[in-house]
């Protein structure tokens, strides 16, 4: 119709542009179909006319966020250590691990690990942190039931053991010739995901004697590839992301491939390079890219449901993501961040590496019927 | 002229007179003491039981007026009605707002006299017949509900005012009032059930009893709508489809009273409308020895009576969770596939049934730490025992379906093989355990310390 128009009248090229505009906009908007209404002044994700499923509640980049206090300007007349009254920053965080309201978050540049308790306000570092237990660069960590922090160093090339009170206990991996970049608990069981070997290497939780090793064994050659995060889902089986392949490989611990899906690629599914790896209590498996910088949610058979996350937003985009974890605890918390139409089932913490917001937080839900 | 002349002339003169007086007296009589329906005329006004009141008071003029001084014409009339149509009988009695419900067709039109008399009649109301009053209804509504089968006992007993108001109601079809209210007027026997029940059909909730029922009459036993299954599929249709093409068929379904034999159809206090729980509907029948069958049902009473252990969906009652009551393409009317023969090596989607709830990775691998306890070691002796190529044996050789007295519903009394019953000959250590069924010598295994194979 357009083209009609423009041979009728020469040289009306405005005319045409202005109708195909109109057209064009005319099928855009039928295509958008049933309008959803969405709460305003909230950052939520996917973008419209998809109803929300997850919302961007708030960053915590240095203590402030958390305490309150900020820096005081410079004092003549201030005595004594004014080191505490600093705020203490988050420098480069890569892992974080949330279990019973607190958050474990291993910042590597400084190579130290910052436990965050949003219930009492507090905002420490790892105490154990010092002599045998100096971290150098801490990448990702877990906990076990009895409350034990399991770190897993790239440098020291050692997985090292925190008591509950932050103390350090022991360290694993000495001779085992490995660079441990992720570690995951199941019962007595440890977990430890290797960049060297492609492999997870199945240590016994106490000891840290080595049991066996999968994921690059006979049956299951080069399965992994340049792994780079697991979790566990409630059953056990573990879920592990792979930079090179672009897959989520997910194998149980006797290191059977149960399945895997994604492929290297910038398409709805696909990896450019996935980094942190999450299952929630649904066994909804959260991704993070640090290509695509965002966060896809798959379900348990590796079908994509969303993503959320992308650049260009002036709050709720990541920054060179890498760690993530969600937990359906400690909602309440947030509460004063959700919005008052949205009700939030789990919350989802992903650290960027760069950016003003070190540690975004967002919620998994759905508008309140 | 003489005396007796004169005589003679007063004679005739005054018989004259009193023949006249007599005539003008007798008019005069007549004049007062007959009516239009005692005199020659209107008498058959007479044979009515019930005189519309006016007729009775002999006040014909309130509804006639004359037109011309004589009566009767021999052609033409002399009267005519003060009136017409429903605009005379408003002059006495009440009129109909259409705001305040739905008229009869016949009220709304004014037409009174389509089924009143207008001078008396055999019943209260004046109505063109008495007693039946379909005659009078029929005249204008189709009768052909009314020749059914069944027909419901008002209908056939001609009393529509039990159900429907003449001239106006609020309610749909003029009934008297709501439809469920209407008929738990008479059905009173559903009242109770109907307001303590926990499950209620939805159409007695949502709609009313006509969904199901007709009103009149109907081909169908109870006034139903449709037969058996027929009526239940118009709102359950994702029934239909299996109820044609299931490979395996529930035989309930096809017998007497079909949906009617499992489910009650107004109420109950159980889930699905089912009159008990559901494993005690279904031993009605699965429950129970039949001599008079060549191939009788399982006596699952009998497989249930006093086992220490019962499979996890029967301890809630329910048989649904692995038989489909309303028909399945699977042995046994199971919900998922599962072997009907003795032998069936394991293969993605052979024992779909039972790991829809057990382990789904049981049979997958030869070697686990996780999916099993019955190993050696790691070696998973589901999969030695189900995944065999050759020989794969399927869960009855080992276990119970529906109880038994052995841990893990295993079969102690062993699994029927042709005549004979394979013992087992389970034992369970903490680790472990050991058995020696008819298959094989008594074989051990532990799962923390493997038994080395002789």
């Amino acid at each position: 119709m357009s083209v009609v128009f423009a041979v009728n009248r020469p040289g009306s090229l405005r005319s045409v542009f202005l109708a195909v505009l109109v057209i064009l906009s005319l099928l855009l908007s039928a295509c958008a179909g049933p309008e959803v209404v969405r709460p305003e002044g909230s950052v939520f994700f996917p973008p419209v006319p998809n109803p929300p499923r997850v919302q961007y509640l708030t960053k915590i980049s240095s203590s402030t966020d958390i305490d309150g206090k900020k820096l005081g300007g410079l004092s003549i007349l201030a005595v004594g250590d004014t080191r505490a009254e600093k705020p203490k920053p988050i420098i480069k965080p890569y892992g974080i691990t949330v279990r019973n309201g607190k958050l474990y978050v291993c910042d590597t540049s400084p190579g130290r690990l910052i436990v965050i308790d949003p219930a009492r306000k507090s905002f420490e570092f790892l105490k154990g942190n010092y002599s045998f237990g100096k971290l150098k660069k801490p990448i990702n960590s877990a906990l076990d039931s009895a409350g034990n922090l399991y770190v897993a160093d790239t440098m020291r090339k050692e997985v090292l053991v925190y008591g509950p009170s932050g103390n350090f206990l022991r360290s694993f991996g000495k001779g085992m010739e490995m660079k441990p970049v992720d570690v995951a608990i199941d019962g007595d069981y440890l977990y430890v995901l290797d960049l060297k070997s492609h492999d997870v290497k199945i240590l016994n939780r106490k000891n840290g004697k080595l049991l066996e090793t999968i994921g690059n064994d006979s049956e299951n050659k080069h399965l992994l590839s340049m792994p780079i995060s697991m979790d566990t889902d409630s059953k056990g089986s573990i879920f592990i992301s792979n930079m090179t392949s672009g897959k989520i490989i997910n194998l149980d611990r006797d290191g059977h491939l149960l399945g895997e899906f994604g492929k290297l690629g910038d398409g709805f599914g696909q990896f450019g390079r996935p980094k942190g790896l999450a299952v929630d209590d649904q066994g909804r498996i959260y991704v993070v890219d640090a290509a695509h910088q965002n966060v896809q949610i798959f379900n348990k058979e590796g079908r994509l449901l969303m993503f959320f996350g992308d650049p260009g937003l002036p709050f709720g985009s990541l920054n060179l993501p890498a760690g993530i974890d969600v937990t359906s605890e400690g909602i309440d918390l947030f509460k004063e961040y959700i919005d008052p139409t949205f009700a939030v089932e789990q919350l989802i913490f992903v650290t960027s590496q760069f950016g003003p917001a070190k540690i975004s937080v967002y919620g998994l839900g759905e508008l309140k019927k | 002229m003489g005396q007796g002349m004169i005589i003679w002339r007063v004679v005739c003169k005054s018989a004259v007179y009193c023949s006249l007086s007599l005539v003008f007296l007798s008019f005069f009589t007549n004049m007062a003491t007959a009516s239009c329906i005692t005199g020659a005329c209107h008498q058959e006004l007479q044979a009515f039981a019930r005189l519309h009141d006016p007729v009775a008071a002999d006040e014909c003029l309130s509804c006639h007026e004359s037109v011309v001084k004589d009566h009767p014409l021999k052609k033409g009339r002399s009267f005519k009605l003060v009136a017409e149509g429903a605009a005379l009988c408003v002059e006495c009695h009440d009129s109909f707002d259409p705001a305040a419900g739905k008229l009869h067709p016949a009220v709304a039109d004014g037409e009174c006299l389509v089924c009143h008399n207008p001078h008396g009649g055999g019943s209260v109301g004046l109505l063109r017949a008495a007693g039946d009053l379909k005659v009078i209804c029929f005249e204008c509504h189709d009768a052909t509900s009314f020749e059914q089968k069944f027909v419901h006992g008002p209908a056939a007993a001609g009393v529509c005012f039990e159900c429907h108001l003449p001239h106006q109601s609020k309610h749909k079809n003029l009934l008297l009032s709501d439809s469920r209210s209407l008929c738990l007027r008479c059905h009173a026997d559903l009242v109770a059930g109907l307001e303590n029940s926990a499950v209620i059909h939805a159409p007695l909730n949502e709609s009313d009893c006509s969904v199901c029922h007709e009103v009149h009459g109907g081909s169908f036993a109870h006034l139903l709508k449709e037969d058996g299954q027929k009526l239940c599929f118009t709102c359950h249709d994702e029934l239909a489809d299996k109820y044609k093409r299931a490979k395996t068929k529930h035989a309930a379904l096809y017998e007497v009273d079909r949906c009617g034999n499992c489910h009650s159809p107004h109420f109950s206090q159980h889930a699905a409308l089912l009159p008990e729980q559901e494993s005690v509907v279904c031993l009605r029948c699965h429950g129970k020895d039949d001599f008079k069958r060549s191939h009788s049902l399982a006596n699952v009473r009998t497989e249930l009576a006093g086992k220490e252990h019962l499979h996890g969906p029967l301890t809630d009652g329910k048989c649904s969770a692995c038989h489909d009551p309303h028909g399945s393409d699977f042995y046994r009317l199971l919900v998922d596939a599962y072997p009907e023969s003795f032998y069936a090596p394991y293969s993605k989607g052979v024992y779909a049934f039972c790991l829809s709830c057990h382990e789904e990775n049981l049979l997958r691998f030869p070697e686990t730490s996780i999916y099993t306890r019955f190993r050696n070691g790691k070696h998973n002796l589901h999969y030695t025992h189900v995944a065999d190529p050759r020989k794969g044996r399927t869960c009855r050789a080992c276990h119970q379906a529906h109880a038994s007295n052995g841990p893990k519903l295993v079969n102690e009394e062993g699994a029927v093989f042709g005549d004979w019953r394979i013992p087992l000959r389970l034992v369970l250590t903490d680790t472990g355990g050991s058995c020696s069924p008819g298959c094989h010598r008594r074989i051990s295994y532990d799962r923390e310390n493997p038994v080395l194979k002789k």
